[in-house]
């Protein structure tokens, strides 16, 4: 085994097998290069641990999350639109709806009945979406403000 | 707590859930915004960037996942965003000084001992490698606990803080010839 494998070793150390660290031991004990390596590995381990263990966030963090986070509620709190947008264009299809139920007649007079049905259903389906992208194109700019 | 956590958010009361919250992930969202960032100031920054996004998305947390997986997804994707946007700037403000001067405020001994700057040989390796190595180190060498927070298979945790340590280590012998 040469020098490349037993420093694969070395760095596994923690997790070697007992007979596994006892060639790595006795490897340790005749190669200069690899104690060297070894003595790096400790430096990297002793270093990274005291500059980077313990850290936490600092008492302020807990305290500006709180803040920025009632000024959100109180934003959101403060911005009805969109709910009131939402209730008037439910509404104005649901008021559509009632509307042509209770008219009933055709809206346009043809000479069949089949095509006065296809010819209002038409209709009656191309004012809902027209009125629902409407509402809909108002609550994106609504949301968008805010 | 994440039971309790849960049965708040079941029950609407999004604002109790919050609260629990807060104090339990508090450090795990910062260490892991450290870890990707490399700049404590920053990654506090990007933390309370993550809390309000975490409680504008309380009402729409499906439980799919678990809460933390959930809470670790954003913080990623927090910080990668915050990476892409200072990338250009990265070495006046991301570069490593920064948590050697707030070491040295917590009273930490310098980055260089006996004549080894390990913090330069870190700066210089594949950025997987120092975000591995960091979260490593700050979660206390818990092997479970970066593989949660970035959400790699535990075998991928540890070949590559196997790669890192050894690349580094390496990198030291390198320097001292």
């Amino acid at each position: 085994m040469g020098c490349a494998e037993f420093q694969e070793l070395v760095v596994a150390y923690a997790e070697l097998a007992d007979d596994a660290r006892v060639r790595v031991d006795s490897h340790l004990t005749q190669c200069a290069g690899c104690r060297e390596f070894l003595e790096a590995l400790h430096a990297v381990d002793t270093q990274l641990a005291a500059q980077f263990g313990g850290w936490e966030a600092s008492a302020a963090f807990a305290p500006a999350v709180r803040r920025r986070v009632s000024r959100e509620a109180a934003m959101r709190r403060l911005s009805f639109i969109p709910e009131l947008l939402d209730f008037v264009g439910w509404g104005a299809i649901v008021a559509l709806i009632a509307l042509l139920a209770w008219w009933g007649g055709p809206l346009i007079a043809v000479p069949t009945v089949k095509d006065a049905v296809t010819l209002n259903a038409a209709l009656a389906a191309g004012g809902a979406f027209v009125l629902v992208a409407f509402v809909i194109g108002l609550r994106s700019l609504a949301d968008l403000k805010h | 707590m994440e039971q309790e956590i849960r049965a708040c958010l079941d029950q609407k009361r999004y604002q109790d859930a919050f609260d629990r919250l807060l104090p339990e992930f508090q450090n795990k969202i910062f260490r892991l915004a450290f870890a990707m960032l490399a700049d404590p100031a920053l990654a506090e920054d990007i933390a309370q960037e993550v809390f309000v996004r975490i409680w504008k998305a309380l009402p729409g947390f499906r439980g799919q996942s678990s809460l933390s997986t959930w809470i670790y997804a954003i913080t990623r994707n927090a910080c990668l965003t915050a990476l892409k946007a200072g990338s250009t700037k990265k070495e006046s403000s991301l570069a490593e000084p920064s948590v050697a001067r707030a070491a040295e405020k917590r009273g930490i001994e310098p980055a260089t001992h006996a004549g080894i700057d390990v913090l330069r040989h870190l700066r210089e390796l594949p950025e997987k490698y120092q975000q591995v190595l960091r979260l490593y180190y700050l979660e206390e060498k818990s092997y479970e606990e970066v593989s949660r927070m970035l959400e790699w298979p535990m075998g991928t945790v540890k070949t590559n803080l196997h790669r890192a340590r050894k690349e580094l280590a390496e990198a030291v012998v390198r320097s001292k010839i």
